[in-house]
Order: C-alpha cells, then sequence, then structure tokens
C-alpha cells in the first residue's frame, strides 16, 4: 500500500468499466445481482488487526445504483468489510487487507492507488453524525475546498445548494447557512454529512449504522434519501437493524462470527442474496438462525 | 449448532400458542364436519344445532387469533421461517373459520330438509364424500405439525375422488325426478356436496401452506402432488 504518487486517473479511468463476472463460477464472487454491473468487488478479501484475523475470504460483488447491506452479530466483521471498501482501514496502525477490492475492475490496494482519492470516489457516512465545527456551508464547502474545488464562489454555492438538495436538507437550512452545523437536529446532522460526503463527486457513498443514532422519524427521512440516492450513487450500508436492511436494500451479506481451533472469533460471509430472498426464505441455515433470533 | 440460543424465546412461545390456537380451530372443524354430515343425512336436528353451537366457538378463536396475531407481528417483525410461519397462520385462521362456515351452512340445511322425503343413495353419496374429507383434514393437520411436505404432496389424489362424487351430484340430483319436495330437498343436498367439496380444497390449500412453510417456495399442488409455480398460468 502506498500513498507515494497521486493515481487519480488510474481510479478515475476505472469508472465507467463495468465488470462482467459470470455468475455462480466457483470461487468467483457472488454477482451483485443478474443484469446489474458492479461497482465493488471484493476477491478474497482477508482483514487483520495485528495477528488478529478480523475477518476472512470475503468474495462480493456490489452492484451499480443498488443499496447493499451487510448484517450480522456485532463482531462479524460487517463494520471491518465496510472501511476496506474504501480503505478507511488504512489509518488504523495494526490494520492490514489481504486480497483484493476491485473498484470499476482497478484494485484499489495496488500498489500506486491513492487511498485519499479513493475515499473520495468512495465516501463515508458515520454511525455518528459527525459535522465539522463551522457552519452548514462550510461542512460542505469545506470537503469540496480540500478535494481540489477550484470554481468561483457562486460556483462554490451552487455546489453546496446541490449537495443539500440531494441530501434533502436543502429547504430546512437554506436561510440559515452561515449557522453552526452543531445547531442542527441529529437527523439533519446526518443528512448534512451525506450532503457532504455528495459534495466531493463520489460514485459510491458507504454507510456505517448511519441511523443509529436518530428517532424513527429522522430515521425514514434518511431511508427515503438513500432510495432517492441511488439513482446516482451505489450505496452499500452496514446495519444492525434487520428491519431497515430488509426495508431499504436490494441485497443483503450476512456476516457471522465463527470460533477457530484456537479460539480466534473470525467474521465470514454466510451468504449473500436478493434482501427479500434472505429475509423471507434464506438459502443457509445460519442465516435462518439468525434472523429468527436463534444464534449462539 | 449446538451450543444454539434462541433470543427470540418469548416470540416463539408466543407464536407456538398462536400456532396451537389455530390448530385448535381446524380439529374443531374436523369433528364439525362428522357431525354435520351426520345431521344431514340422519336428519338429525339435534345434532344440527350443536354444529352452530360448535362454530361460535371457532369463531370466537378467529377473532382472537386475529388479536394475538396483529399484536405479535406489532411486537416482533418476524423475518425468515417465523415470517412464513406467521403469513401462513393469519391465512389458515380465515380457511378454518370459513371450514366451520361450510359445516353451519350443512347443519342449516339440516334443519331446512327436516322432514322432506329423501333419497338414501344421495345420503350414502354425501356420507362418503365426508369420509374421504376428514381424512384429508387430518392429513394436513399432520402434514403441517410434522413438516411433512411429502404427506401434504398427498392431499390432492385424496382430493380427486371428492371432485368426482362433486360433479356426479348433478346428475343424482336430476334423477330424483318430479316431486316437488324430493327436488327440494335434493337440491338443497346438491349445496352439501358443494361444501364438503370445498372443505375439501381448504385442506389441500393447507397443505399448499405447509410445503411453502417447510421449502420457501410458494406453489400450488397440482393433481399428482407435485409442486405447480404459481406463475405457471399454462397449466392451469
Amino acid at each position: 500500500m502506498t500513498n507515494e504518487t497521486s493515481t487519480e486517473n488510474k481510479i478515475e479511468s476505472a469508472i465507467g468499466e463495468r465488470m462482467t463476472t459470470e455468475p455462480d463460477r466457483p470461487g468467483q464472487a457472488v454477482p451483485a445481482t443478474a443484469e446489474v454491473p458492479g461497482v465493488i468487488e471484493t476477491k478474497d478479501m482477508s482483514v487483520f488487526y495485528g495477528d488478529f484475523l478480523a475477518v476472512a475470504n470475503v468474495s462480493l460483488n456490489f452492484g451499480a445504483n443498488q443499496i447493499s447491506a451487510l448484517i450480522g452479530p456485532s463482531g462479524c466483521g460487517k463494520s471491518t468489510v465496510l472501511r476496506s471498501l474504501n480503505r478507511m482501514n488504512d489509518l488504523v496502525a495494526t490494520a492490514r487487507t489481504e486480497g483484493e477490492v476491485h473498484y470499476h475492475g482497478q484494485n484499489i490496494y495496488a500498489e500506486g492507488v491513492d487511498p485519499v482519492e479513493v475515499r473520495r470516489t468512495i465516501g463515508m457516512v458515520f454511525q455518528k453524525p459527525n459535522p465539522f465545527p463551522k457552519s452548514i456551508f462550510d461542512n460542505i464547502a469545506w470537503g469540496a475546498k480540500v478535494n481540489g474545488f477550484k470554481g468561483s464562489k457562486t460556483d462554490m454555492a451552487g455546489l453546496v445548494q446541490e449537495a443539500l438538495e440531494a441530501a434533502a436538507l436543502w429547504d430546512e437550512v437554506k436561510d440559515k447557512l452561515q449557522e453552526s452545523g452543531y445547531s442542527l437536529s441529529g437527523g439533519q446532522q446526518q443528512r448534512l454529512c451525506i450532503a457532504r460526503a455528495i459534495a466531493t463527486k463520489p460514485d459510491v457513498i458507504l454507510m456505517d449504522e448511519p441511523c443509529s443514532a436518530l428517532d424513527p422519524i429522522a430515521t425514514l427521512r434518511i431511508e427515503e434519501l438513500m432510495m432517492e440516492l441511488k439513482e446516482n450513487y451505489s450505496i452499500v450500508i452496514v446495519t444492525h437493524n434487520m428491519q431497515q436492511a430488509a426495508r431499504v436494500s436490494d441485497k443483503t451479506a450476512f456476516f457471522n462470527v465463527k470460533l477457530n481451533d484456537t479460539g480466534m472469533r473470525t467474521g465470514r460471509l454466510v451468504e449473500y442474496s436478493p434482501t427479500e430472498q434472505l429475509f423471507t426464505s434464506p438459502k443457509e441455515k445460519d442465516t435462518e438462525d439468525y434472523i429468527t433470533g436463534r444464534f449462539g | 449448532m449446538t451450543d444454539t440460543k434462541d433470543t427470540n424465546i418469548h416470540f416463539h412461545q408466543e407464536l407456538e400458542e398462536l400456532d396451537r390456537k389455530v390448530l385448535s380451530m381446524v380439529d374443531r372443524a374436523e369433528q364439525m364436519v362428522e357431525m354435520a354430515v351426520q345431521a344431514v343425512t340422519n336428519d338429525d336436528v339435534d345434532l344440527a344445532r350443536r354444529v352452530v353451537v360448535l362454530d361460535r366457538g371457532i369463531d370466537a378463536t378467529y377473532m382472537e387469533v386475529h388479536q394475538d396475531w396483529t399484536s405479535l407481528m406489532a411486537r416482533n417483525q418476524p423475518l425468515g421461517s417465523d415470517l412464513r410461519r406467521m403469513t401462513i397462520l393469519i391465512q389458515l385462521n380465515v380457511t378454518f373459520e370459513r371450514m366451520g362456515d361450510q359445516c353451519v351452512n350443512i347443519a342449516k340445511i339440516a334443519q331446512l330438509n327436516h322432514g322432506l322425503p329423501r333419497v338414501e343413495r344421495i345420503c350414502e353419496q354425501i356420507r362418503e364424500m365426508g369420509d374421504l374429507v376428514r381424512p384429508m383434514i387430518r392429513t394436513a393437520i399432520e402434514a403441517y405439525v410434522r413438516g411433512d411436505v411429502d404427506e401434504a404432496r398427498l392431499l390432492p389424489a385424496m382430493d380427486q375422488p371428492v371432485d368426482r362424487l362433486n360433479a356426479n351430484m348433478y346428475k343424482e340430483t336430476v334423477a330424483v325426478g318430479n316431486n316437488p319436495q324430493l327436488l327440494e330437498w335434493a337440491t338443497k343436498m346438491l349445496m352439501v356436496s358443494r361444501a364438503l367439496e370445498r372443505i375439501g380444497d381448504q385442506a389441500v390449500d393447507f397443505g399448499e401452506q405447509t410445503a411453502y412453510l417447510m421449502t420457501g417456495e410458494r406453489a400450488e399442488f397440482d393433481e399428482d402432488g407435485m409442486t405447480r409455480p404459481i406463475d405457471d398460468h399454462d397449466n392451469i
């Protein structure tokens, strides 16, 4: 892993090239869905924290303009997998990723790929809304500036409005753009963070339990927003709330924790199926046990 | 998994209780079929009255199940086989309530036909239909309780003679001749035949629900008990 050279072009050029994974080929990732092109594909990916194998041999193909959900019990590695999809785990000193993660066919862990550019293209929204201690306007503008926005002030105002509109927040904040991001409610703050992610023009948005700190009404707004956003973005969401996964996602991956011979608890992918199937007639007994509340 | 814990144990206990309640309806319906057939073929109005009374019990359970089901759903939002069982139970609740209603229809016909002249051959045929339908209900219950799809698949074959007898009943009705009282009696017995034929169909439907519960595949049985996908319109 290195960020010695900027490889924006590599990542950018990968956009538009769509993977053509054949379904059900042994050793291949599970296809996103039939006829849906993939956007991110993990190939035999394992993540370690020091000597601890957190999650092993994950092969998944996330579909473009789809919402893919990752579910499973605590410690199953779902957040680890999510954070590996845009190299967020690089920020953890002991973290190490094996295998490959392809973004439109380009391995984002290949030598020469700039993780900062990866994170711009594959944005992330976190569990707890984390606006910057700045105005609503600057929360959006700052991220864009850092990511090389070079337009005029008017262009920036346009970008901020566009991002806030896309995050379904504009009407609520248009008259108080200079107020602190902290003045907003929890749900509004989370939508501000989504707007901030959108402002950097990503292709994929990763969401790590985006509604777990929100009340049901704010949750509903975020879920509605996700459904709108998938028109233009691909979304991968980690959620503890199975009903949320069932409501919003097209495909769901279920992870479980397996105890190995040495007592290490490692997360593994159990099943990746269309959401409706996974929640009504799962293929794997482990999935059935989990979604019906029977698990060890 | 040997060390599986049920973290949903309270839900599963309530679900089992709901299951028992729904099955108690079909147990009672089976008993009511026997009584209703006896009442209508033996001109026994007292027995017919008892059928009507028994149905009040089914109706009360139907309301209770509806209430419990709604509460359970609101408090849990089950998934997987739990969700499939819940969808089946609400459907079976309606099916068994209607089975009870069919028995009441037969019992009411027994009361209306009281004292009218009768044709023993038709009574025999109705008894035969009752004798065919009751084992179907029993088979459907057993298949459900054991989760035995193969047993459930026997139901369409068991239903075929019921359908044949029902079809034959039209001929028998025409054959009674022009005696107005006899014709009135026979026409009503045609409705009894139709009610029993419906109960047979409801038992087959019960079997299909069991297959869905166990396999997760929504399907209807063909005449041989094989699965016919619900979107297969060519073979209907």
